[in-house]
Order: C-alpha cells, then sequence, then structure tokens
C-alpha cells in the first residue's frame, strides 16, 4: 500500500481504472458462466427427461416380461442415435433392482444389483453439470401404465459441456483482459495527458531546489480549464516569491544602512566631542607656541584625539567592508563592536558589560562577517531595547568547538512580534524592520541556533555556532 | 442337357415374365420365414423374393415373424403357404408337414449347430460353462437350443440349473451379438449362420469363439402342408428353388444368402434331431 501511495497520479488513476474494470469483467463473467451453466443444466435435465420418457414407453412392457434381450437390444439402438452418444452407459433393473441389461453389460452383468451401479446417482432434477465431474449419474424410475415397474440408471458424458464452459471462461478471461489492457492503455494515455500540466508544475515546484521556476507558456494547456487556471496561478505566485525575496533582500541591505544611520548620529557625536577637545588643543599650541611643556602635552592630547578618530572611522570601515566576510572572526571584531556599540549605550547613560574570551591564537574558524553583523543587529537591538539607564551586556566565548554570544538587556522583554522575526519563519510583518530576522537567516545559514529566555528581569538572546559549520562558511 | 433345361427354364420364364408380366393371374403366394441370419437385411429378403417371384411367376409375400412358433402356427393353420422352417418343429409336426426342398450349404444339405463363448473367455467345453449365463436362439430351433439342452441331458442336466440364467434372443445372430456384447458368457448358434456371419460382419464373430460344434445335422428345410404339397404353387415354389441357382436373379439370392441352392431332401436326413428330440423327452 504504501508503493502504490508512492506511485504518481498519472499511473494510479488508469491503474484504479484497469481494477475497477476488472471488478466490473469479473462480476460480468461470473454472470455469463452462471447463465451457461444454467442453461446446460436445463438441457442435460430435458435431455435425461426425454431418455428416461423414452426409454420408459419402449422397455415397459419388456421390463414387465424380464425380456433381456429385448431390453438389451432396444437399449443397445437407443445408445446408437445421437441422444444416445451422451448416455454413455444404461442400466434397466427390474422392481427388485436386478438388472434386467445394461448397454455395456461387463461393466453392469445381467443380475447385479442397480444399487451397486447407481452409487450416489442423482435425480432427475437434482441433475447438474456445475461439478466439476465429466459424467454425470442419473437414476430414474421406469414407468410404465401408472406404476413403477423398474429402474433406469445412465451415466451421461457431459465433458463437452464442460469444455464449452471451460472455452467460455478463457474466452471471458482473454476478451476481458485484451478490453482492459486496451482500456487501461487509452486511460494511462489520456489520464497522462490530463494530469501532463500537473506533472510539470509538481516538477517545477520540487525539482527546483527551493527556487520555484515559472511553468513555460508552452507548457500551459489552452483555453480556460482548472489547470490552465492552476499553472497561470501559480505563475503568479512564483513571480510574487521572486518579488517578494527580492523585496527582502533589499530590505536586509537597507536594513545595514539603517543601522548605519543609527550609528551615524553617534559616530558624529563621537568624533564631534573630540573635535571640540582638538580645536582647543590646536588653539592651546598656537596661544602658547613657546612653551614647550604646553605644546608637548598639547601635542599628546592631539595624538590620543586622533588616535581615536582614527579607531572610530576604521571600525566603521571594517563594519561595511565587504572582504569582511571572507575572513576569520577574531578578538578585535568584538573589540570594534564595542567601539561601535559604546557611543549608543552612552547616549543613553547605559552601563556595558563586555565580556569577550577567545583563544589568544588570533583567529577563530569563524567566519567574521555575518557574526560581526547577528552580534552588532542584537547590541543595537538590546541598546534600544533598555532604554535610559538600562544596563546591556554582550559575552562571547568559545567552548567544545562552539563559539557562544549572548547578549543581554534589562529592557521590558521583546515583543511578540520581534520574537516571532527571530525565531519563527512566519512571514514579516510591514513596518517591523528585518533586523531580528536577518539575525536569524544568518544564524541558520551558519548552521547555528537561538535562544530566547527572559529571567530576572532580564532578556537574554544567546546565538551558538558550532566550529565546524561556522568554519566551513568562513572558508566557502 | 442340364445346361439345355436351364436355359430353356430361363427363356421361359424370361418370357412369361415379358408377357404376362410377374404375378398376373395368379393368387400370392405367401411363404414364411423363421428368422434366418439376414432376416434384418431387407435387401436380402428382397432378392429371396424377387428371385422366387420370378421363377414362380407370381407374387410372392414373405411372412416374418419373430418366433419360430409363430411361422409354424401360421403354416398349420395354412397363414401361409410354405415355410422355411427349422428340422426341429418339422419333426415336431411330420404328420402333418411335408418336406419341399432343402438348402445346399457348402455342398450338401447339412449344417452344425455350435456353442460359442467370447473371445476372451477361458472355457473350452460345455461343461465349463456352468453357472454362466446362456443365450439360446429360440426353444423351436434345433441348432439354437435343441442341441445344447440334449447335449445337457445327456450329461444328466438340464439348462435351467446348469445355467443360472438363459434367455431366448430369437435370432441366431442375436445370440452372437449377446454373447460377443458380454450379455451373456455363451450361446447356442447355427453353425450356418455364425460362418455367413464371419463372411459378412468379421468384426462381430471375431469377439466370439467356438468351443464346441455338434454333429452334421439336416438343414433347415422349407416345408408344405402335407396336404397342399402337390397344389400347384406348392410344386411351383418347389421348381422355383431347385431351379434358382440357374437365374441370374436366384444366383444373387443364393449368394446373399451363402448358399449353394437347394434339392430334394431324403427324410433321413433329420435322423439326427429326431435322435435329440426322442433324448429329450426322455
Amino acid at each position: 500500500m504504501p508503493t502504490l501511495t508512492r506511485l504518481p497520479l498519472s499511473l494510479k488513476l488508469p491503474l484504479l481504472a484497469a481494477a475497477m474494470m476488472v471488478l466490473v469483467g469479473a462480476v460480468a463473467s461470473q454472470q455469463v458462466l452462471r447463465a451457461l451453466a444454467r442453461v446446460q443444466d436445463e438441457r442435460v435435465q430435458e435431455l435425461a427427461q426425454m431418455h428416461v420418457e423414452g426409454l420408459s414407453v419402449a422397455l415397459g412392457p419388456l421390463v414387465l416380461r424380464r425380456d433381456i434381450w429385448e431390453v438389451y437390444d432396444t437399449l443397445d439402438r437407443a445408445s446408437q442415435s445421437s441422444e444416445g452418444r451422451r448416455m454413455i452407459l444404461t442400466a434397466v433393473a427390474d422392481e427388485a433392482g436386478r438388472v434386467l441389461a445394461a448397454t455395456d453389460p461387463r461393466r453392469v452383468p445381467v443380475d447385479s444389483s442397480i444399487a451397486d451401479f447407481a452409487g450416489s446417482a442423482d435425480g432427475l432434477d437434482a441433475l447438474s453439470v456445475s461439478r466439476a465431474k465429466p459424467i454425470l449419474r442419473l437414476i430414474a424410475p421406469l414407468d410404465y401404465q401408472g406404476r413403477t415397474v423398474g429402474q433406469i440408471v445412465s451415466e451421461l458424458d457431459v465433458s463437452d459441456l464442460l469444455s464449452e464452459r471451460r472455452e467460455a471462461l478463457i474466452l471471458l478471461i482473454l476478451g476481458n483482459a485484451l478490453a482492459i489492457g486496451v482500456l487501461a492503455l487509452a486511460g494511462y494515455l489520456a489520464i497522462r495527458k490530463m494530469l501532463g500540466p500537473v506533472s510539470v508544475l509538481a516538477r517545477q515546484m520540487t525539482e527546483t531546489k527551493g527556487e520555484p521556476h515559472p511553468i513555460a507558456t508552452t507548457e500551459i494547456p489552452k483555453g480556460d480549464g482548472e489547470l490552465a487556471r492552476l499553472a497561470r496561478i501559480y505563475n503568479t505566485m512564483v513571480g510574487a516569491v521572486a518579488a517578494k525575496a527580492e523585496a527582502e533582500r533589499r530590505l536586509a541591505e537597507r536594513e545595514r544602512f539603517v543601522a548605519l544611520g543609527r550609528l551615524s548620529s553617534s559616530l558624529a557625536h563621537e568624533i564631534n566631542n573630540p573635535l571640540g577637545g582638538l580645536l582647543n588643543v590646536t588653539d592651546t599650541i598656537r596661544n602658547f607656541p613657546d612653551r614647550p611643556d604646553v605644546v608637548r602635552q598639547s601635542a599628546d592630547l592631539l595624538d590620543r584625539g586622533l588616535r581615536h578618530l582614527r579607531d572610530v572611522t576604521r571600525a566603521t570601515l571594517d563594519l561595511n567592508r565587504v572582504d569582511a566576510e571572507g575572513r576569520h572572526l577574531r578578538s578585535a571584531d568584538f573589540d570594534d563592536l564595542k567601539l561601535l556599540i559604546q557611543p549608543e549605550t552612552s547616549r543613553r547613560t547605559q552601563d556595558l558589560d563586555w565580556s569577550v574570551c577567545l583563544p589568544d591564537d588570533g583567529a577563530v574558524p569563524f567566519a567574521a562577517g555575518p557574526i560581526r553583523q547577528i552580534s552588532l543587529n542584537l547590541l543595537l537591538n538590546a541598546a534600544a531595547a533598555a532604554g535610559y539607564g538600562g544596563r546591556v551586556g554582550l559575552k562571547a566565548e568559545t567552548q567544545d568547538r562552539s563559539l557562544t554570544i549572548e547578549i543581554s538587556d534589562t529592557g521590558e522583554g521583546m515583543p511578540r512580534a520581534a520574537l516571532d522575526r527571530l525565531l519563527t519563519d512566519e512571514p514579516l510583518n510591514p513596518g517591523g524592520g528585518v533586523g531580528l530576522r536577518l539575525v536569524r537567516e544568518l544564524t541558520l545559514s551558519l548552521g547555528g541556533r537561538i535562544v530566547h529566555e527572559r529571567a530576572d528581569g532580564q532578556t537574554r538572546v544567546t546565538v551558538t555556532i558550532r566550529q565546524e559549520q561556522g568554519a566551513f562558511h568562513a572558508q566557502g | 442337357m442340364n445346361r439345355s433345361i436351364d436355359r430353356r427354364a430361363f427363356l421361359g420364364a424370361t418370357i412369361a415374365a415379358t408377357v404376362c408380366g410377374p404375378a398376373h393371374g395368379q393368387s400370392v403366394f405367401r411363404l414364411g420365414l423363421t428368422p434366418v441370419f439376414l432376416d434384418n437385411d431387407a435387401a436380402v429378403i428382397d432378392g429371396l423374393r424377387r428371385a422366387l417371384s420370378r421363377g414362380m411367376a407370381r407374387e410372392i409375400e414373405l411372412v416374418q415373424r419373430r418366433t419360430y412358433q409363430e411361422i409354424t402356427g401360421m403354416l398349420l393353420e395354412r397363414s401361409v403357404d410354405g415355410a422355411w422352417l427349422c428340422g426341429y418343429p418339422y419333426l415336431q409336426h411330420a404328420d402333418t408337414l411335408q418336406l419341399v426342398t432343402v438348402p445346399i450349404w457348402r455342398g450338401g444339405p447339412l449344417y452344425q449347430s455350435y456353442l460359442i463363448v467370447g473371445a476372451e473367455d477361458a472355457a473350452t467345453e460345455l461343461a465349463d460353462l456352468r453357472g454362466g449365463t446362456h443365450a439360446f436362439s429360440d426353444p423351436d430351433s434345433n441348432s439354437g437350443y435343441l442341441v445344447t439342452a440334449t447335449d445337457l441331458r445327456r450329461r444328466g442336466e438340464r439348462p435351467e440349473t446348469f445355467f443360472s440364467r438363459s434367455i431366448f434372443t430369437y435370432g441366431h445372430r442375436n445370440v452372437v451379438r449377446a454373447v460377443a456384447d458380454g450379455l451373456v458368457q455363451s450361446g447356442s448358434v447355427d453353425g450356418y449362420v455364425w460362418e455367413a456371419l464371419a463372411q459378412i460382419e468379421p468384426e462381430l464373430t471375431a469377439n466370439t469363439r467356438v468351443i464346441g460344434k455338434s454333429e452334421w445335422l439336416g438343414f433347415p428345410p422349407i416345408c408344405a402342408r402335407r396336404d397342399g404339397f402337390a397344389s400347384e404353387p406348392v410344386q411351383a415354389l418347389r421348381a422355383a428353388l431347385l431351379e434358382m441357382n440357374t437365374t441370374d436373379e436366384g444366383q444373387q439370392a443364393l449368394s446373399a444368402l451363402q448358399l449353394d441352392g437347394f434339392a430334394d431332401a431324403p427324410a433321413a436326413l433329420f435322423d439326427g434331431i429326431a435322435a435329440r428330440m426322442r433324448d429329450l423327452e426322455q
């Protein structure tokens, strides 16, 4: 049965139709054979009755006289007739059941008991060819002038009737098999043609590696039938899916710039603050050029300020560099992240708990780009959630060949829509942003998993990525 | 001399047939027939009728009955003018009946009675048939009853007790059929009939085997009432029979009957049968 369910529809339906035809054919054949059997039974019974009646008329007086020769002679002549050929043996007995004569006296000798020969012979009404016996045995009373004067036992050869029945059966089977075969083939071809568009649809949906392709116009059935409409609707859906994927891709791209936009104000502030100080330093140098100590101190201040500006600029560049995804993760990547998030947390007077515990050998075999993006998005989300005076935390560590990044905040907790974006594949609601969904997709693409928990007034989102997967993707 | 007489007789018969036509001016002659071997063959009977009709120049009616007794009775009561009887009924009524002619078979007016069994039967003589079933031809038949009955009587037996069952088939051919088909174990049959059947129905006699033959006895004769013997029709019959082998039709009829011809019968011809009759009556 499971095999049957796996069969394609274009094969299953003709098979079903063929099975039904076999059933109908079998029932019809059974009816025909039953009718044939009934006709044969009636024929044999009628023949036997005529035989018995004819013999009764001819043999009655002879049996009364116990004229053995005349009984034999009459039986012998009767057996030569065409009707007699079916009666392969007939024996006649007197009232006492003693055989007077039989057409084959050697088998049924004169004076033997008719009961020994009759055995389980049937009466006229019970005579039936339906049993698989080529020879039937009939017993009937020999009535003459209103009284029974003896008995007649006859053997009827019905092998020709059985052959007739066998031939009918064979012809029916062959005929049915041929008809069913032809009809099943025709049905198969017709249904296959009818279901052709469905097969094309299934192929387009299943054999395109998750990227449904539209059905070619030439393969769409003509007219406005269900299948044509189905194909057109499918093509429309494929177009909609492609458009949606494109929209999501653009949205993700935009999200990256949104993140940058959100950072840019902090960055401006970060750059603007030291710039004010640096301008003061340059004024100081300009005002006190003759005081070397002041100039030196100012130069140190200037140096620190410019270095800070350089670090901020580099971190921003790294985040957006295309080749960032191609290299391995380093501790410095988390330093950059800290540098980037600090202005955001500072602006909200938030505390930042930062704990990064990565091996000292530099590169960790995880793709740097996606992990930076995942961490930054979660950090930005946490910072937004924690509100003013809140606490945001990041803990990154490697353990048992896996990297765990835990982002925490003391906010009110993530709303249902945000959790759906982060933890499920449900469609995005308009206006919700795609940052968290991007986190989910990037994590899944690295073979990782995301766990969300809310405890003690803290929201914790933990992303765990196995090293093999991360390493594979990093190298790829 | 014989040839000229034959020719004259033939020519006379032919002229009579041509000028007068058969049976004109003559009453029909009725000849009774006991069941001869080919009594079931209409062509043989018709051939005999035509030959006699031609020879006697009158219509011949051949009268057949099932039993010897019926034919003998008809002859005795003048229902027939003559009859082909058996030696046994002739002797039974010898005071009333007279021999007309006797057939010549294989050169003489004699024949035998055969005791036959099935081809596969192991019996070799009459004694082996004790307790079996037996078919006689007719109770008034010499070869088909009297011979076997007297053979048994001479041994102190009777058919009714010697055989488990004996039947009468009222025809020598029927006796052969009854034995050949296995209806009975053995049978008493006219030797002439058995030999003739061996010629024309060899497949029938092949299923039987002769285990005993009687002495030669007088062949079944053609008889008439003693008081009518001298009458013209009976004499015409006698002449026609005696001269049957001189005409084509007669020869054809004789050939069909496998007989040589007919001859006058000496009274002593049936002494053998008479002797058996005496034995049976004792």
